[in-house]
């Protein structure tokens, strides 16, 4: 479903007449089936969050190709390429990145109101989301009403909207207490085995990591598969 | 993205920031406001001088003045020529009088050709035009020269009153005797019957106090004369011509058959010309100032929609995150940018309607006040005229300059880094 081969991407850091090369992403090369749950930990500046732009195609990596289902990303562009997210990928990010202006509802309408879908359809498909993600009493709340959890629960509403078959998660429960998190965690599981959507997610906490089929480690750009008790 | 879905969050978000949109609006409107009343007096002055010029010369008219060369036959045989009217007046020595009862007048006596005067859209204020020889049209004012002999002598002295007296009575089938006399002979009497009396002149200060006579009598009139002075008149009388055209557009080419028979031409839609090449100049030299004003307020826009792109840059990343088109998002910021532009326009036009209405009334009130001359109020004068395509070009400048100012800020929203916005 998603098979990353050799990719590298380098930033280049500082003034152009002392600038440096930080390699972000060494030759990483990754397999990710459809319905799996794949974690990438590590630490701060390992270069997993790159990896995961890389994937969403919000970066070109300097070498490499990324394929999802079966489509080269690094030769789409970037007209291609918003279409393409919007069809076949959700996010969540670990600060909601709601939008602040929009309700509940309205914020999980976005991507359906991007990609044209007729009103009547839209509502059928928010009222069944809000009903499944328990959020159907906070649908005229605005994000700065919500708890944290809540806003977790939008922000996957809005991933899920779509029905993109991969969702790819930046810290998820980055911003949550533990509580909340485990519930949330719980939800990613639900949605992954009863719906059949694959998440990639990232995170540097480990209680994260595990709810994975499969681990992978980042460390200095370098990607390791990882077993659950090495973490 | 359907269009109603753009217009909803077009819309959202400029109540977000209502007052700094509204500022926005109210720059544009002020320009556009700016550039339709300045150029609306240009409009209106046109509007007064057409009106002031074609309140007494019919469209379609054509006058003549070259007599001798005149082959009236050829002339009436140019395509489109409706009618070929003469009018003459008598040049030589002798007094034309009509008498009523006690009252007589000495006007301005004209001899008309009115069967082709019936073939043009000459148009009485009472009766019709005279079909027998011993029937006439007189002025709408004539009846004031109809003054006894008490009264023409109170008016020799000045007496400005007596002249609005008058005959007061009903003059249409009235019988007026009409006497030509040279040096106290009598040239002609004969009994002529008052058949039609003219239009109120549209000018406030023309007075129409003459009686047309049929074309006719001049013939038997100039035989009488020779007869009574023994004397061959050869400038007895002196005729002008004015050809009528079927429409204004057969106006054009007459003309040029008429200058080709070299004769002299004139037509007021020759002057009509002049005048719109000039406030054409005028016209498009206000728009120009107008819309330098719009061009300031333009610097708003860009302003408002810099400072929205900056503002939505973390909302604009997630739009783009999740799939939105770039052109996408630059169309929904130039939307915005239009839509202050058409809501700008929309109030400038209203309020512009409603200044042009308040010169109108005011100019004159003013100018009265200043001059003590009542001549303001009642002459019918358009300070400022705001016609539809004045309307258009003011909105299409307006418009379009909001939308280019937007343009900018949009191409920048498009250009924003997800990962960078995201991280904001």
């Amino acid at each position: 479903m998603i098979t990353l081969q050799h990719v590298s991407h380098t930033f280049r850091i500082g003034k152009k007449d002392n600038e440096q090369l930080i390699d972000v992403l060494k030759d990483v090369s990754l397999q990710i089936d459809a319905a799996e749950i794949v974690s990438i930990v590590g630490k701060s500046g390992s270069g997993k969050s790159t990896l995961l732009n890389t994937i969403a195609g919000f970066l070109k990596p300097v070498s490499g190709s990324i394929h999802i289902q079966n489509t080269d990303l690094t030769t789409l562009n970037e007209r291609s390429l918003a279409a393409f997210r919007l069809q076949h990928l959700g996010f969540i990010f670990q600060n909601f990145q709601l939008m602040p202006s929009l309700t509940t509802y309205e914020n999980i309408e976005l991507p359906l109101k991007i990609a044209g879908v007729e009103p009547r359809k839209r509502q059928q498909l928010i009222q069944q989301l809000l009903k499944r993600l328990d959020i159907a009493h906070v649908k005229d709340h605005y994000p700065n009403e919500l708890s944290g959890g809540q806003q977790q629960r939008v922000s996957i509403g809005r991933a899920l909207v779509g029905n993109p078959p991969i969702i790819l998660a930046d810290e998820p429960t980055g911003s949550l207490d533990s509580e909340t998190e485990r519930e949330i965690l719980t939800l990613i599981q639900q949605l992954n085995a009863e719906l059949g959507i694959t998440f990639v997610i990232i995170t540097h906490d480990d209680e994260v990591a595990r709810i994975a089929n499969r681990i992978y480690t980042m460390h200095d750009g370098d990607l390791k598969e990882a077993t659950n008790d090495a973490l | 993205m359907r269009f109603k879905d753009q217009i909803d969050f077009v819309r959202q978000h400029v109540k977000r920031n209502r007052l700094r949109v509204f500022m926005t609006i109210l720059a544009t409107a002020m320009g556009c406001a700016f550039l339709i009343v300045l150029a609306s007096i240009a409009f209106g002055l046109q509007t007064s001088m057409k009106k002031e010029l074609l309140s007494d010369n019919a469209i379609t008219e054509i006058e003549i003045y070259s007599e001798d060369k005149l082959d009236k036959q050829k002339i009436k045989a140019i395509p489109n020529v409706n009618a070929l009217v003469e009018r003459a007046e008598i040049m030589a020595e002798g007094t034309a009088k009509f008498t009523l009862d006690e009252r007589s007048s000495t006007p301005y006596t004209q001899f008309v050709d009115f069967e082709q005067l019936a073939k043009t859209n000459e148009k009485l204020a009472q009766g019709t035009l005279p079909k027998h020889d011993n029937e006439i049209v007189v002025g709408y004012q004539f009846a004031q020269t109809l003054l006894t002999k008490a009264q023409q002598q109170a008016l020799d002295n000045d007496d400005e009153q007596t002249k609005k007296e008058g005959y007061s009575g009903k003059l249409l089938g009235k019988k007026l005797t009409f006497t030509y006399t040279v040096d106290k002979k009598n040239v002609l009497t004969k009994e002529m019957t008052i058949v039609g009396i003219t239009k109120k002149p549209s000018r406030e200060w023309d007075i129409d106090e003459r009686v047309m006579m049929p074309l006719s009598m001049l013939a038997t009139l100039k035989t009488n004369y020779e007869h009574v002075t023994d004397n061959k008149q050869q400038d007895f009388s002196y005729a002008t011509f004015r050809v009528y055209a079927s429409d204004l557009e057969a106006v054009k080419e007459i003309l040029a058959t008429l200058k080709a028979m070299d004769l002299s031409v004139y037509s007021v839609t020759e002057q009509l010309e002049e005048i719109n090449i000039l406030f054409t100049a005028l016209k498009a030299g206000l728009i120009f100032i107008g819309t330098i004003a719009i061009l300031i307020a333009s610097i708003g826009i860009f302003n408002t929609m810099t400072m929205a792109v900056t503002e939505r840059t973390r909302e604009i990343g997630v739009m783009k995150a999740i799939g939105t088109n770039p052109k996408l998002i630059q169309k929904l910021f130039v939307m915005e940018s239009a839509y202050i532009g058409i809501l700008g326009t929309i109030i400038a036009i209203v309020v512009s309607y409603v200044i042009s209405i308040a010169v109108n009334w005011l100019i004159p009130i003013a100018l009265e006040m200043a001059t003590g001359d009542k001549a303001y109020r009642e002459v019918d004068l358009i300070f400022s005229a705001i016609p539809f395509e004045l309307v258009l070009i003011a909105s299409a400048i307006s418009i379009s300059v909001a939308i280019i100012s937007g343009w900018r800020p949009a191409r920048k929203a498009t250009n924003i880094d997800v990962i960078d916005a995201l991280r904001q």
